[in-house]
């Protein structure tokens, strides 16, 4: 089984290397043009359907500090695909380099027990997770603008600031029922 | 200027959309100029229709020429109502050199030997398809303009796709059609939709295909032009074959706009889980169907993203392959929907 692992590979100069994974392979597209374009760090962007990835490209792949998982909330079978390709992960990975971004949250169509189904697995990974928009410019690029900040802390490249530093401020909590009030 | 007549003009014209009633007039060509400019077509329709009228009374005009302008809307604007396609079988030895006049003696003719009276008006359009506009009438009465049957066929191939077409009305037709043509039979196509463009486009292969090959992408190049080269796909080998093998169950570029698959399963249950219904022995009935604005377009995209998986099953691809859009499906198999049942072997 070949797993990803976060540290088996030295780090570029001045450079953030993201994974983008997503079942549809739509919104990776757009996001990727958009994070590429970040001046200040050279962004190199991986993109991937699902994990495990191809042993062709192990040479060639640089060292991941972010992988991102693109949950879209009206498919099923898209978070089944995410939560199918977290086994092909490092355990390394999880102090703070994985991260779920979740698109559709707002839609009338989704079931209230998926978004409470992706946060209890966020929760219990101990990993941040966005809602993003994607079918607007504006969207897209707050999306962006999230994800180069915690990429920058993944990849060391912010002084004074770890990735498992971070993870721990933003992480996904689920409310327990004794906190959360009863509205009936 | 009798009753019927007028009916059928005004509910041709509230039958054509106000954008359209212009140029269908003029491509109609009998109105004279005068009274062409003497129409003002940013009125109501029903002021036009009132003017109609009465350049009707006027220039003498008769049901055939009211016909004759249902026919040219119809012809222009062929999407609309439901076309059922038809195939032609066995042809006899001289049913390939059937030529225009020919065929419209014939079956003039014969229609109106089966049926009398009826009103049959037959033109020939631009792209060798041949309209024919049918008004049935029967012993007690005149043919009904309010309900035509049209029917087209292309010369020297076996389709006939037909609108409109009641069960009784259905086997006098075939019959006129078999003998005009020269064949020796008719049989059901199992393609039916609402534009007559997208089921003639997929049964005659009117789209483009694509065809298996050992090299599906060109030869690189030396100096060649990555997109972005920060950006990097990791399974593009596997999205390559998909895509490949979801143009060739399906074709590239623009499909024919089908808008419904319907399978008819007479199979046996079959589910592990489930005893009871398994140990029946009946076959469990049960009717499939999909729908979509673009049928074939969705089917390409979920076998090229992998949501129907590759090589697609040829129960989808059937679909383009033998030109259908109704499927019965037999414990044997997928097979064409004759009626005939295999021996169970």
């Amino acid at each position: 089984m070949s797993v990803l692992k976060p540290f088996s590979k030295l780090p570029g100069l001045n450079t953030a290397n993201i994974l983008l994974v997503e079942s549809e392979e739509q919104f990776q597209q757009s996001l990727a043009a958009a994070l590429v374009e970040e001046a200040a760090v050279t962004v190199n962007v991986r993109l991937a359907k699902s994990l495990p990835l191809p042993m062709e490209n192990e040479e060639s792949r640089p060292r991941i500090d972010l992988v991102v998982f693109i949950i879209n909330l009206t498919s099923e079978l898209s978070f089944q695909s995410a939560e199918a390709s977290l086994k092909y992960l490092d355990p390394g990975y999880f102090l703070g380099k994985v991260c779920f971004m979740v698109t559709n949250a707002r839609s009338a169509s989704v079931p209230t027990v998926r978004l409470d189904a992706v946060r209890k697995l966020a929760a219990s990974l101990h990993c941040p997770l966005l809602f993003a928009e994607d079918q607007t410019p504006d969207g897209l690029t707050n999306a962006t603008e999230r994800l180069l900040t915690i990429l920058k802390v993944a990849a060391g490249l912010v002084p004074m600031a770890t990735a498992l530093y971070l993870s721990n401020l933003t992480r996904c909590t689920v409310p327990t029922d004794i906190d959360q009030q009863n509205f009936d | 200027m009798d009753d019927s007549m007028k009916r059928l003009l005004q509910r041709l014209i509230r039958r054509i959309p106000a954008h359209m009633l212009r140029t269908t007039l003029d491509k109609w060509g009998r109105l004279s100029g005068a009274q062409q400019r003497s129409l003002d077509f940013t009125q109501p329709k029903w002021v036009l229709t009132e003017k109609l009228l009465a350049i009707c009374e006027e220039n003498g005009w008769t049901i055939k020429h009211i016909t004759e302008l249902e026919m040219t809307y119809v012809i222009d604007n062929p999407n609309q109502g439901m076309w059922h396609a038809s195939q032609l079988m066995d042809p006899e030895d001289d049913a390939h050199s059937v030529e225009l006049t020919q065929f419209k003696e014939q079956f003039k003719a014969h229609l109106s030997e089966l049926v009398r009276p009826v009103s049959v008006k037959i033109k020939k359009h631009t792209d060798e398809a041949v309209w024919i506009r049918i008004a049935w009438g029967d012993r007690f009465s005149e043919p009904n303009h309010l309900k035509p049957t049209y029917v087209v066929h292309h010369l020297q191939t076996p389709y006939v796709f037909v609108t409109s077409l009641t069960s009784k009305q259905k086997p006098l037709l075939s019959q006129a059609l078999v003998l005009s043509t020269r064949y020796q039979a008719i049989k059901d196509a199992n393609l039916s939709g609402r534009k007559l463009t997208a089921i003639r486009d997929l049964l005659m292969r009117h789209y483009q295909q694509v065809f298996p090959t050992k090299y599906p992408s060109p030869l690189k190049e030396k100096n060649q032009t990555v997109s972005n080269p920060h950006v990097e796909k990791e399974q593009a080998g596997p999205a390559v074959n998909r895509l490949q093998m979801a143009c060739e169950a399906f074709g590239d570029g623009t499909l024919p706009q089908l808008q419904s698959a319907v399978y008819k399963l007479e199979t046996k249950f079959r589910d592990h889980t489930n005893k009871i219904m398994t140990e029946r022995e009946e076959p469990f009935r049960c009717v499939v169907k999909f729908a979509s604005t673009n049928l074939l377009e969705s089917l390409r995209h979920c076998a090229s993203t992998g949501i129907a998986s590759t090589p697609v099953t040829p129960l989808l691809s059937s679909i383009p392959l033998k030109g259908k859009n109704y499927f019965v499906i037999t414990d044997n198999g997928p097979g064409p929907s004759s009626q005939m049942r295999q021996p169970l072997t």
